[in-house]
């Protein structure tokens, strides 16, 4: 319910949006599209943050196999379908075209051409060393002038930097909601939100922080680091988790620490004389993103470890790790055994939750889950 | 059956290749230990490279496996190495016109093997990737890969790792280290575009990766020694693209169709890294081709002008052998030219630059740009092209289970062969070698009756 009133206001919102005559620039959710680049272009960026189902991921097999990830199946889902709780989706002008995944790359192609929006392209290279860079940077210049060509006008370079900054400060925002102790359903739903709405509802984050100052989670509840797959709107695994004992103390995914971790320091901004330059830095410093090789695991075991050790310092509590696995999803599956191999030689608890939007899953992942945290 | 190696005995080049590949363990024993060569892996035909270095020897590691060769090979192996293949396979084509029965059943035995003995290997890395904790819901191609470097990944000194579009190949090669592997990894980004001074940006990547095998090698990076085994590689190249498009498509079959589509197969795989021998490898594939032609001029062979050309692909991620024996017995034959779809049989330009590496750049970034893709409707415009330059009057295209890379180009794919093409194409789903081939078997029995 909380999130259909979600969804309808952001409905309402984006309507009025496009009225005043702004234009929606769609894309998968991943954490190297360069959402200040849409913005500054007076464009609005909409992430695909929602969970599936069983009818969404259905619908999508006339266009994919079934064994294509989860998400990206159910993103064609409610495109193919169009739930009216997703109402929003038609308001889409363009989708962009990346390469996350290779099913980002799929998912986001059919969605262009099987359902009628324009695709923008940005591709990002595969690895982090200075010539990936010196790539992100030219994929940057190519889809500034694909944006300039939808505006009509050049993007003006103050315009740009403001929207780093704006974005930059709302990002700060949400680190600091993380840092917070309320609850991670709390925690979620707030990050639902700002992703979805962007920097517009900075003042709204304002008064959050100052509401949840005063609450606190039980101590009872087992702190868990949620890492994998992210936890989109309208998915119940977070609940499943609460209901079990549980509380995400950490979001360490897409949704949640891989989005805000990415800020810029002040020095950087001012230092920084072409705004393209800082967007490309940030891409070489996202070094806990999932979609460049190699280093990907050895840079999350040894962040989770971080983590791990400072909360325990800092709380007397262990985490335990949950490292969600939406079905057939590359980055996450292929290292999963590894990445709790390393983790339990390190004395981290860690259970690897792999699943789909499937109804039928839902009692079995909360006896997993229950089962994981009673061992804790 | 018989007839597949009654055929296949009269090409002692396919001997040679198909021996040179079972035996790949004790050839590469004898580099590694006797003549202190380093092994280096390569999955995909990503092996030119290391030819840049004499003593650097690129191997695809499932031949590092000892496979059951039959004793009879062995020993044609063996009498090669005295008497050479030609006065060896001679003598054999010899005995069968005898018609000494035993003796050339030993051997057609020996030859349909091959493949066989080569897929059932497939399988059984297929079996060590998944107990050693690759999730099943990977394609074929990746849990086999796997389970060759969790076996043998040991033996090599690095893994030269090329990125693609496809996410699942590109985690593979990073969890080869988490396995275990202690060899180095050297990584070569193809960028995903070529947009402005990509090709630069490659050249430089490339250079690195050089830089990285020079590290291993005890010789200096050389343009002449890459040069010369370029040259070597075009040759291989265009013989086994001449195979393809001269050979496959014309009405009269230097063999039984099932033979040619086993020959194909063999070429496809051993084509990654030329048997580790690219010199050989030439000498092999360019007398295939004139034992081929040879035949033909003779009149030596089988009329096909009458059977359907069926095109399966892709096949290089795991396919079901047993269809094209299915397809040939319903009166079709079959055409496979993965290599040339995905653009890695076109020459390396080295006469248009005097730099190897600039060279090598281009051609990795036409086979990145017009054949993998990185995206689907350049792909799937591969497979339309190769199916119309092959004439091809049907397309059977493998959906490999777990596969979120080629396969899910299949919607798309299914619609520019209707409209661009107009000719009958089916899905197959694919999961493991033998798994499922009565399901293939009635698929394609309605499939070929459009043929009837």
């Amino acid at each position: 319910m909380a999130n259909f009133k979600l969804l309808s206001e952001y409905y309402l919102s984006l309507k009025e949006k496009k009225e005043e005559g702004k234009k929606v620039v769609a894309f998968m959710s991943h954490d190297n599209i360069p959402e200040e680049l849409i913005d500054a272009a007076g464009l609005i960026p909409l992430r695909m943050i929602f969970a599936g189902n069983d009818e969404l991921m259905d619908a999508s097999h006339d266009f994919l196999s079934p064994s294509t990830c989860a998400f990206a199946q159910s993103c064609i889902g409610a495109f193919s379908i169009k739930p009216e709780r997703y109402k929003f989706l038609e308001l889409i002008d363009y989708f962009i075209v990346s390469n996350h995944c290779v099913s980002d790359i799929c998912a986001s192609e059919v969605i262009a051409k099987y359902f009628n929006i324009p695709r923008l392209n940005f591709y990002v290279s595969y690895t982090k060393t200075g010539n990936s860079v010196k790539y992100f940077k030219l994929e940057l210049l190519d889809l500034k002038k694909q944006l300039e060509e939808i505006k009509g006008t050049e993007i003006d370079a103050q315009v740009l930097m403001n929207s780093i900054k704006k974005f930059n400060n709302f990002k700060k925002k949400l680190l600091e909601i993380s840092n917070t102790i309320i609850s991670g359903s709390q925690k979620l739903k707030i990050f639902h939100k700002a992703m979805l709405y962007g920097p517009d509802i900075l003042p709204e984050l304002d008064n959050i922080i100052l509401e949840q100052s005063q609450t606190q989670t039980s101590d009872e509840s087992k702190d868990i680091l949620l890492t994998g797959c992210s936890i989109f709107i309208d998915d119940y695994l977070n609940s499943l988790i609460e209901e079990g004992g549980g509380n995400v103390v950490f979001f360490d995914t897409w949704v949640g620490f891989n989005y805000y971790y990415q800020i810029f320091d002040e020095k950087v901004i001012n230092s920084t004389k072409d705004s393209m330059d800082l967007l490309a830095h940030r891409f070489e410093k996202n070094i806990y993103g999932d979609h460049t090789v190699p280093n990907f695991l050895e840079r999350k075991v040894s962040h989770i470890e971080t983590f791990y050790r400072d909360h325990e310092k800092k709380t007397g509590k262990k985490v335990g790790v949950i490292n969600h696995i939406i079905k057939f999803c590359d980055h996450m599956s292929i290292m999963s055994s590894h990445l709790k191999n390393q983790l339990k030689e390190k004395g981290i608890f860690v259970l690897n939750l792999e699943r789909d939007y499937s109804r039928a899953n839902r009692g079995q992942l909360s006896t997993r889950i229950e089962a994981f945290l009673e061992m804790m | 059956m018989s007839i597949v190696a009654d055929e296949l005995i009269r090409f002692s080049s396919v001997l040679r290749m198909a021996y040179n590949f079972l035996d790949g363990r004790n050839y590469l024993k004898k580099k590694k230990f006797r003549e202190k060569k380093k092994l280096i892996s390569v999955g995909l035909p990503f092996s030119d490279l290391v030819y840049g270095f004499p003593d650097l020897v690129p191997v695809l590691p499932i031949r590092m496996h000892e496979f059951e060769i039959h004793k009879y090979l062995t020993y044609l192996g063996s009498a090669s190495n005295v008497f050479g293949w030609n006065r060896v396979t001679n003598f054999l084509g010899y005995i069968k016109d005898l018609g000494i029965k035993d003796i050339s059943q030993t051997v057609d035995d020996i030859i349909e093997n091959v493949i066989s003995t080569i897929n059932s290997k497939y399988n059984e890395m297929y079996d060590i990737g998944v107990e050693s904790g690759i999730s099943t819901d990977f394609c074929y191609g990746v849990k086999s890969l796997y389970g060759m470097n969790v076996s043998k990944g040991k033996n090599c000194d690095a893994n030269l790792n090329y990125t693609i579009r496809c996410s699942t190949w590109n985690k593979y090669l990073e969890s080869i280290e988490a396995i275990g592997n202690p060899s180095k990894q050297i990584w070569i980004e193809i960028p995903p575009r070529n947009i402005g001074n990509t090709l630069e940006l490659l050249v430089d990547n490339i250079n690195q990766g050089i830089s990285e095998l020079e590290k291993i090698s005890d010789f200096s990076y050389s343009n002449t020694a890459l040069r010369n085994h370029f040259q070597t590689s075009n040759q291989i190249r265009q013989s086994y693209k001449k195979i393809i498009y001269d050979i496959s498509t014309a009405d009269f079959y230097p063999c039984n169709p099932a033979t040619f589509c086993e020959i194909l197969a063999l070429l496809n795989i051993s084509f990654h890294d030329y048997n580790s021998n690219a010199t050989r490898y030439k000498d092999n594939i360019t007398l295939l081709l004139e034992e081929m032609r040879g035949r033909i001029n003779k009149g030596i062979g089988v009329d096909v002008s009458n059977k359907p050309k069926i095109l399966i692909t892709p096949m290089f991620g795991g396919w079901e052998p047993k269809t094209h024996d299915i397809i040939c017995e319903l009166g079709g034959r079959v055409l496979y030219g993965d290599w040339d779809l995905l653009r890695f049989l076109d020459d390396i330009p080295i006469s248009n630059t005097t730099d190897p590496v600039e060279a090598y750049a281009q051609f990795l970034m036409n086979a990145n740009e017009n054949g993998i893709g990185c995206d689907n409707d350049k792909l799937t415009d591969s497979y339309v092209r190769l199916a119309k330059n092959l004439k091809a009057e049907g397309l059977v295209f493998v959906q490999v289970f777990g596969c979120h890379s080629v396969s899910n180009c299949y919607t798309m794919l299914k619609e520019k062969i209707r409209r661009e093409l107009e000719i009958p194409s089916i899905a197959l789903n694919f999961n493991k070698m033998g798994e499922n081939v009565e399901q293939v078997r009635t698929r394609l029995g309605a499939f070929m009756e459009m043929y009837r």
